[in-house]
């Protein structure tokens, strides 16, 4: 028997024999990084829950080809942006999104005029992000939500290191051009 | 830094957000900055984003999916029986060909029995006209000579 606390590689080999016991824990491992990642591609909870069950369905029927040298966040964060950008394609979700459709903004700390300056900075930042074309939003998730270092964030957009510097640094541009212009 | 780069020198000012520049790139990096008016604000721009981000709600499913995928596999991978690809056992096609041959050989048959039909139609003039003689075909004969063609 695994410890619960064990690392993803025992509990995938467990996965890949068969035993789906041990892919729950996977799920439940990374349910909730995989479902934040998709509703932030999607900007829909719906799809998101959807797409995310999707996700974890796909990975249980790919588990034999996947390879010990991949980490398995990796992997499964490149079948979950596989399947973003597939119903991005297909729900043609990528050019219109109305700014008012944004996210819960959290509380802050700080005083009454601070916070509300802080919940307006992460409303225009979530509604500037729907408003970013998929290959730079995935790609600052990736990096600012997900935290994954160039080289991870390669692995799952299939780009090279070099590639993802570049990439990032026009999404970070691009996004502050459209947070300038939302800008009251 | 090359002195020929331009600015803003915008994917180094990414990567020095990231912390992904080498010691020696960045103090070069930092000390640009310092004195260059285009790449001092787009730095401080891309820092307050990090921070934007870092502020991001963290949204949860309030759903455990391991339930609801784990019923996905389990209705996937329930075996369908499949239909069998049907194949033909000759005691199951002997009594349709027999039946084929069968009719295919009336139907010669019949075929050539008309055809016989047609030819008797097809007869020379002279025996079609011998219904108009004194004693047409068929007819009792009332004494040798008369029936006899060549007697004539």
């Amino acid at each position: 028997m695994l410890a619960s606390d064990g690392p993803d590689e025992d509990w995938v080999r467990r996965a890949q024999a068969g035993d789906r016991k041990a892919f729950s824990e996977l799920v439940r491992r990374h349910q909730e990084r995989v479902y934040r990642y998709l509703l932030r591609m999607l900007g829909s909870h719906d799809d998101a829950l959807e797409l995310t069950q999707d996700a974890f369905v796909k990975a249980w029927q790919a588990l034999p080809q996947w390879q010990p040298e991949a980490q398995f966040r990796t992997w499964l964060f490149r079948i979950a942006n596989n399947a973003a950008l597939d119903a991005l394609r297909r729900r043609k979700l990528v050019e219109f999104v109305p700014m008012e459709d944004s996210f819960d903004a959290p509380s802050c700390e700080p005083g009454p005029e601070r916070q509300a300056q802080a919940t307006q900075e992460v409303r225009q930042l979530e509604a500037s992000l729907k408003r970013l074309a998929p290959e730079h939003r995935e790609i600052l998730l990736l990096r600012e939500v997900e935290e994954m270092s160039y080289e991870e964030i390669g692995r799952v957009l299939s780009l090279s290191e070099g590639t993802v510097k570049s990439r990032l640094a026009r999404a970070r541009a691009a996004l502050i051009e459209i947070h300038a212009r939302s800008r009251p | 830094m090359s002195p020929t780069e331009k600015c803003p020198r915008t994917e180094a000012l990414s990567t020095l957000v990231d912390d992904e520049l080498d010691e020696p790139a960045r103090v070069a990096l930092d000390a640009h900055v310092a004195g260059c008016a285009i790449c001092a604000p787009v730095l401080a721009e891309f820092r307050q984003l990090r921070t934007t981000f870092a502020a991001l709600p963290d949204v949860a499913p309030g759903v455990d999916f391991a339930p609801l995928v784990d019923r996905r596999i389990a209705a996937a991978v329930v075996p369908k029986p499949k239909p069998r690809p049907r194949r033909w056992r000759w005691w199951q096609v002997a009594p349709a060909t027999f039946g084929g041959a069968l009719s295919l050989s009336l139907g010669v048959y019949l075929g050539s029995a008309l055809m016989l039909g047609s030819q008797v139609a097809a007869q020379p003039a002279a025996l079609q006209m011998a219904a108009f003689t004194a004693n047409p075909p068929g007819a009792l004969c009332p004494a040798l000579q008369v029936c006899q063609p060549t007697g004539r």
